[in-house]
């Protein structure tokens, strides 16, 4: 077409003008490549962005197996129990945004009406973040000035016939200490706890005589990868009298389990990736073959070869660019509406998504116009034109 | 006539219906292999799970309250009741047998180490030995079966063998101790020495006191064929309402609901059943475990569901398009079809029969390739097959066949609307 100068018509023009009045004159076929363009890059995105947020939200969920991070006095050290502003100090050096939960304990025995009983001082708030295992029947202790309630375990309860509501007797031989208390809430989790009794920080120093005083502290962080170890060197760094470490049991199945959900999710996301790109090709594929006799028609009036698979290539992209980009912003809206609804959070925006979905996007929606497009230009013109 | 323009359209057309049949094959794979891997992802993350260890804990039933604080025990109990381990394996003789993985059992006493002033908690257990049980041959009990977060910095000693003891790893940094030293227990009038074969970190209160072989321990405290609690690993379904309703108290449930209960492996039916097939024992899940690994398998369900659904939409979509256009792309012969006569009902009986046969073989040739893609995504993530729910199969043809009708329904319509002699004139 390059000789055709009488006309005026340049070949860059005439490209753009085949361009243009392509994708007017046929516009239910570019409606249809562009919207299954779309869906398909927007289930893409959608999943890759829900892909590269799973460890953040899952080690979040798994929060729910409690604290994951101790930290107490050395274990060389004579006394068991330390300063509890050292402590404290300690917990702020976990960023705020990681620290799910954190508790203080300090523990000591003392004598209920029936019998003797491990009495545990701990912060109920950040102890019912750390533990939401607990099976409570009755309430929690909501605030940490409460010093006229506690809470009890099950089997210690039951070996003092106490119920919900009823008052228990204190007593410290050791202090002196005696003091009536209301039962608020019974406690259930079939370990340890389940034979303590739990007061405010505060009133369990003063009745230890211990005040600001703790034996240690449970953590509950947000993790990924081994920053835990990490975290745990820089601590015992900044207080070398402190003991401070991840809770193997926890830390270690927390681990594996994330690694399992995160090849779980990394597999399906390849595979969905797959099947939507090889969807959208089929459709674009379909769209392309039925434009034989155009090209057929566009060979005979002397476009050579080249000239039409660049027509093609070109007028695709320009809805495959299209369809791109409104399907990621389509796809980031559909991830937060899976965020939204399995996590109860926003899926937040990662750039490794763009290029995630641009490449096998547009590249197969090239592939897609290419392949039958070649097909095409070997036939013989006149053939396909007379088998209409 | 029919059948022969229907044969007509796939014998002529075979390339569009090979393409249709292909799209369909593809989604519901995807479909079927996602449906398939969302029933099984909770027994499947279930037992990756037991890696947070025991969830279930025996203990004997008239126990006092034990004084212990941190691995101290301010309370030395003095005739304690005790559980006999040849009961033992009647934990694998209840309704859910099948569900229990493993058990521990576990015998702590005092000992007193030669050299040191103050006493050290030796406790007992097994590491990894097989029991004879009802029905099955040969069955592996011991922490390594249950507890896969003990770690041993050595060598684990033998179930049955004499004179080899795990130092837990604060002990070992507190006296000093290593791997191949040598140690001497006392314990009432017994004594005896011990090669330390490893150093066991467990993040918990092992980690302050020596463990050996149950037997030795046993032997030591004279207290042969008994254990003080037991660590159990079962199989167990999230907590709901009913298993709620259950634990507040079992005599508020009525017959149905009772049956029900007992027969779905929540954690409180099984240690109900444990309680009734060996008495004497209190059997007590152990919350942080079993309520947890509810809460977070029912998160990793809901995200498969919701993947599966997305991915659904996602391939429906696409079927449609694809439909839309192999039918626009027939505007001609349906014109022409309709100018020799035919009615606007056979127009669309005709795209809707090939819709329904397109689907009905690619949602059975999709069930195959899914079955076989769940299959490899059962085995590169979990190291085991995916149970294959014959459920799908239907489900899958019948939602090929409703994709693809709905979908050619929209252009059938539109196609239908045209009239015959502007599409042959060529004008739309």
């Amino acid at each position: 077409m390059a000789d055709v100068k009488g006309g005026g018509m340049t070949r860059g023009r005439m490209f753009l003008l085949i361009l243009f009045k392509s994708l007017k004159i046929r516009r239910n076929r570019v409606a249809i490549t562009f919207f299954s363009i779309m869906i398909g890059a927007s289930i893409i995105t959608a999943l890759s962005s829900v892909y590269f947020d799973i460890s953040a939200k899952m080690s979040r969920e798994l929060r729910a197996y409690g604290a994951n991070f101790f930290i107490g006095q050395k274990a060389s050290s004579e006394s068991r129990a330390t300063d509890a502003g050292v402590i404290r100090r300690a917990v702020a050096q976990v960023p705020a945004d990681k620290l799910i939960g954190a508790s203080p304990y300090i523990y000591g025995v003392v004598r209920l009406d029936l019998g003797n009983a491990v009495l545990a001082g701990v912060d109920f708030t950040g102890l019912k973040k750390l533990s939401p295992y607990w099976q409570v029947e009755g309430k929690w202790i909501s605030v940490d000035f409460d010093d006229e309630s506690c809470m009890i375990g099950k089997t210690l309860a039951k070996n003092m016939e106490l119920k919900v509501g009823d008052s228990v007797n204190v007593i410290r031989n050791e202090t002196g200490f005696q003091k009536s208390l209301v039962v608020k809430g019974i406690a259930e989790t079939g370990q340890a706890e389940d034979e303590q009794i739990f007061v405010n920080l505060a009133l369990a120093g003063e009745i230890l005589g211990q005040q600001g005083k703790v034996n240690h502290a449970m953590l509950s962080i947000v993790t990924e990868g081994t920053d835990i170890d990490a975290l745990a060197k820089r601590m015992e760094a900044s207080f070398p009298e402190l003991d401070a470490k991840p809770i193997r049991k926890v830390s270690h199945s927390d681990g594996r389990i994330l690694d399992k959900i995160k090849g779980l999710m990394a597999i399906i996301a390849v595979i969905i990736l797959t099947v939507t790109t090889l969807c959208v090709m089929t459709t674009l594929i379909a769209i392309v073959s039925e434009r034989t006799r155009e090209i057929g028609l566009m060979k005979a009036i002397g476009a050579d070869d080249r000239d039409i698979v660049r027509q093609f290539l070109s007028e695709t992209l320009t809805i495959g660019v299209a369809g791109v980009a409104a399907g990621m912003a389509l796809g980031f809206l559909l991830a937060q509406v899976l965020g939204q609804a399995v996590f109860g959070s926003f899926i937040s925006f990662r750039l490794m998504v763009l290029p995630v979905t641009l490449v096998p996007s547009i590249a197969a929606s090239l592939i897609a116009a290419a392949l039958p497009v070649r097909m095409a230009v070997r036939v013989v013109p006149a053939q396909v034109l007379k088998e209409d | 006539m029919f059948f022969l323009m229907l044969r007509q359209s796939f014998v002529k057309g075979w390339r569009r219906k090979v393409l249709a049949t292909a799209t369909i094959v593809l989604a519901a794979s995807l479909i079927t292999a996602l449906m398939n891997i969302s029933i099984d992802v909770g027994d499947k993350m279930s037992k990756e799970m037991k890696s947070y260890g025991a969830n279930i804990n025996l203990v004997p039933k008239s126990e006092n309250i034990s004084l212990e604080i941190g691995g101290v025990d301010y309370n030395p109990l003095e005739g304690q009741v005790l559980i006999d381990e040849t009961e033992l394996p009647k934990i694998k003789e209840i309704f859910w047998a099948n569900n229990i993985v493993g058990y521990a059992p576990f015998l702590k006493v005092n000992a007193e180490m030669l050299g040191t002033a103050k006493r050290v908690p030796l406790v007992g257990a097994n590491f990894d030995k097989t029991v004879p049980v009802a029905g099955d041959e040969e069955f592996r009990i011991g922490v390594r079966v249950i507890n896969p977060y003990w770690q041993v910095n050595g060598e684990w000693p033998a179930d049955d063998g004499e004179g080899a003891i795990l130092v837990g790893a604060l002990l070992a940094r507190e006296r000093n101790l290593k791997t191949g030293d040598r140690i001497t227990l006392r314990m009432a009038q017994l004594s005896e020495t011990f090669t330390v074969k490893g150093i066991l970190s467990t993040g918990g209160a092992e980690e302050s006191s020596l463990v050996a072989p149950l037997a030795v321990v046993q032997r030591l405290a004279a207290l042969e064929g008994k254990v003080q609690s037991v660590s159990v690993s079962a199989l167990t379904v999230p907590e709901d309402k009913l298993s709620r309703k259950a634990r507040r108290s079992s005599e508020a449930l009525d017959s149905l609901e009772y049956d029900r209960w007992y027969c779905t492996a929540y954690v409180s039916a099984i240690t109900h059943q444990i309680e009734e097939a060996i008495p004497n024992i209190a059997a007590r899940p152990i919350w942080q475990v079993a309520a947890s690994e509810g809460a977070v398998i029912n998160k990793i369900q809901l995200l498969m569901v919701v993947v599966t659904i997305a991915a659904f939409i996602a391939s429906g979509l696409g079927i449609s398009s694809l439909m839309v256009t192999t039918i626009m792309e027939r505007a001609k012969e349906i014109g022409l079809t309709k100018a020799l006569g035919a009615a606007d009902r056979e127009v669309y009986l005709l795209f809707l029969s090939e819709a329904a046969l397109v689907g009905v073989i690619g949602g059975l040739l999709g069930c195959l390739a899914g079955a076989g893609l769940s299959q490899v995504i059962g085995l590169s993530i979990f190291g085991s097959l995916i149970s294959f729910n014959w459920v799908v199969i239907p489900v899958n043809v019948a939602i090929s066949v409703l994709i693809a009708l709905t979908g050619s329904l929209m252009p059938s319509r539109l196609i239908t609307k045209l009239y015959p002699a502007e599409v042959l004139h060529g004008r739309r």
